[in-house]
């Protein structure tokens, strides 16, 4: 499925009718996790703060306009559910966690949340500098709802799970941001939450324990538990998330499966950029994102072994990736930007053009095959390719292929991790290679297929 | 539905919530206070030689100054008047202190309610809370001293826990008022800092009521006022005390509901103007 508006809007509309999301307007709260029914929150946007004495008089009041930082948002995620939210900074993403999380109310409409509430909008609330780690634990435990009793009986684990060993009585503030880290989402995790939102905590930490964290909130969710999941990486979003909301200025345009929502997100990010192009300037886009330009799109993607297109893959396999990019404008010189996502939803790759290349000029309507070479010098799991068609400059996209392609490398019996460095043992200075074996199974992994997501 | 306890289930409107179900999530959240006050107390102390020990210190160097420069100006030469002091010092200490901090708590705590949510009533009722051990040893160390400051044990220290209790009350009450007020008017704590200094002086601490002959009965309005005016009853004794504590007392439970409305009504809204 490509970018491409016609595909999209009838796909993401057929969805809302078939899966029937029309708000109830008492929400039971019974079934669900959350239910939140015509909420909107407003915000006073003020030329400058009122002051008391400003206030008091009946003039010069301070001028004030009305801001929905969230309108009529109608959402209803059962419990087990793990949901992401996509938008542009400012579209009301952070709002929506802080109704959920209850520390501020709406100015209309009706929320209800079943169950604790763990809210991982920043990790380790309260940590006091001077105290130790211990501490801390009850300190920030207890700010999260447990109780001593509970938090007593988790202390092994909680201490355990951040592996912090004999620092647990050293003073937080000779802390590691790393152990901070480590310390702030233990305790988090083992609150037993029913409802997590997590706003971009996993970003934080070493990349050993981000997959930790992921696969605790696994753990989480298998036990019934409900995510909701705000991360500007779509990849962990793709990865984590089977449904997904896009929230635009205030309003869920769209719920429903993440791939749509991902291409719908960023459909709207070029009818943005156009709006914010044609005049009063707008919100300026992220920085690190390039301005998104769109009249590009991915129609076909081959992954290729010896010439046969293949989906799963030995380590150190030569693969070849290749693309179909039809463009609906006429573009000079584009540039071909690679990206490969690991098993745990990171990018672990990326390889682009040089940038300012000159190859040629393409004409409105004219497909280009783009091909990437490659080794896969990777460890077991499911990867996902992608490619971004960007300008000469790379300040601006013509196409992201957030769909991308999924293949699976296979196992290999006698090493693991994430890449594959063609490590070799000798013993004695005699390489295990040329020693007898024992009779050695072969890879176990010809039953299993690649997952196209 | 049941799963997870008691107050699992959060349902919000525009509406803030019922007074009950208000004092309910205080109550179910105290363990919140406990782990804040304690946490504000051990701050305070860490790291210094004597630790608690200067919260008796620090009041009793300032009864003793104010003692010999007021005896001076006033010219009261009664042999009780350190301990007259001493009690009316060591409540004003607990309240401006205490006052002082809760004033501000609620903005200075933003990091935490941003993020988390409990009853924001309870981020003004630490500084009471983590000021209490000093005011106890103060007072304890008052009551010890008090054969040699002049003054007597008797059966009228059992006042004593009331006019604490009647001190903390109204301490309270305005460190709800005054931090809810604080997240709207950030004027709020330098009007506080200035009335603290001219409050001082319009409560009898460090002189006697007659003294200022016909303005004592604007004395009396004072709230603060009858609380000294407890405590020395239960240290010094022979005060006029019914008026001022009645008034006193009054103003406290008005100030109470003014604080618990204000706060019920506003406390989910706070975090939006912080």
């Amino acid at each position: 499925m490509t970018v491409e508006s016609s595909e999209v809007s009838p796909l993401s509309l057929d969805y809302q009718s078939e899966a029937g999301r029309q708000p109830p307007p008492n929400p039971r709260g019974a079934d669900a996790a959350i239910e939140m029914a015509q909420v909107g929150k407003r915000y006073w946007k003020l030329e400058d703060r009122p002051t008391l004495v400003r206030s008091l008089l009946p003039f010069n009041r301070p001028v004030r306009s009305e801001l929905w930082a969230l309108r009529d948002a109608d959402l209803r995620i059962e419990k087990g559910e793990v949901v992401g939210v996509i938008g542009r900074n400012g579209a009301g993403k952070t709002t929506l966690l802080r109704l959920l999380a209850g520390v501020t109310r709406p100015t209309e409409g009706r929320i209800v949340v079943n169950g604790r509430v763990a809210p991982l909008l920043s990790l380790g609330i309260g940590f006091q500098r001077e105290m130790s780690g211990r501490e801390n634990v009850f300190l920030n435990g207890m700010l999260l709802g447990l109780t001593q009793q509970e938090l007593r009986q988790r202390f092994d684990d909680i201490v355990a799970f951040a592996e912090l060993g004999d620092f647990i009585d050293v003073p937080v503030k000779f802390y590691s941001s790393g152990m901070y880290v480590r310390l702030g989402f233990a305790i988090a995790v083992h609150t037993e939450p029913r409802v997590l939102l997590v706003d971009e905590v996993l970003s934080v930490g070493d990349s050993a324990f981000q997959v930790k964290c992921l696969q605790r909130l696994d753990e989480i969710r298998r036990t019934g538990a409900t995510v909701l999941m705000v991360s500007h990486q779509i990849a962990a979003i793709h990865y984590l998330c089977p449904r997904s909301i896009v929230i635009r200025k205030g309003r869920v345009e769209f719920d429903g499966p993440t791939d749509d929502a991902v291409a719908l997100h960023h459909e709207m990010l070029s009818v943005d950029a156009d709006a914010d192009a044609s005049g009063e300037g707008g919100a300026p886009s992220d920085s690190h994102d390039p301005q998104f330009i769109g009249g590009a799109s991915i129609v076909g993607r081959t992954l290729l072994r010896d010439g046969r297109e293949v989906r799963t893959v030995k380590p150190n396999d030569r693969l070849k990736y290749r693309i179909r990019i039809r463009f609906e404008r006429p573009v000079e010189d584009p540039g071909f930007q690679f990206r490969l996502v690991g098993p745990d939803g990171r990018w672990i790759y990326a390889r682009h053009t040089p940038l300012g290349l000159k190859h040629r000029s393409i004409r409105a309507g004219e497909e280009v095959e783009v091909e990437l070479e490659f080794s896969a010098r990777l460890g077991h799991g499911t990867h996902l390719l992608q490619c971004v068609v960007i300008t000469p400059d790379a300040r601006g996209t013509f196409a992201t292929d957030v769909e991308g392609l999924h293949f699976f490398v296979e196992p290999l019996v006698d090493r693991w991790g994430s890449v594959e460095l063609d490590g070799d043992i000798s013993v004695d200075g005699i390489p295990v290679a040329s020693l007898p074996q024992a009779d050695r199974p072969d890879s176990p992994a010809s039953e299993v297929t690649a997952t196209t997501v | 539905m049941a799963e997870a306890g008691s107050g699992s289930l959060m349902q919000l409107d525009s509406h803030p919530g019922s007074l009950r179900a208000w004092t309910g999530e205080i109550w179910e959240r105290r363990s919140v206070l406990g782990v804040l006050s304690r946490a504000d107390f051990q701050g305070r102390y860490k790291r210094t030689s004597f630790g608690i020990a200067w919260s008796v210190v620090v009041p009793l160097v300032q009864a003793l100054v104010l003692t010999v420069i007021f005896a001076r100006i006033t010219g009261v030469l009664q042999k009780d008047f350190g301990a007259y002091v001493l009690a009316g010092v060591l409540g004003w200490t607990y309240f401006s202190q205490s006052v002082q901090s809760a004033a501000t708590s609620i903005v200075d705590g933003a990091a935490l309610t941003d993020k988390v949510w409990f009853p924001r009533a309870i981020l003004p009722t630490v500084p009471l809370l983590s000021n209490l051990p000093g005011l106890l040893a103060t007072m304890t160390f008052l009551v010890v001293a008090l054969p040699l400051l002049g003054g007597s044990i008797s059966v009228r220290l059992l006042l004593l826990p009331a006019g604490v209790l009647l001190l903390i009350l109204f301490t309270w009450a305005l460190a709800l008022v005054l931090s809810a007020l604080h997240v709207y008017f950030r004027d709020v704590r330098y009007l506080l800092q200035a009335a603290l200094l001219m409050w001082f002086y319009i409560t009898p601490v460090v002189y006697p009521q007659r003294m200022v002959g016909k303005f004592s009965a604007l004395l009396d309005l004072n709230p603060l006022t009858g609380i000294v005016a407890l405590l020395r009853l239960a240290t010094v004794g022979a005060t006029d005390w019914v008026l001022p504590v009645t008034i006193s007392a009054v103003s406290t439970l008005v100030l109470i509901a003014i604080g618990i409305e204000v706060h019920r009504r506003h406390d989910r809204l706070f975090v939006d103007l912080l």
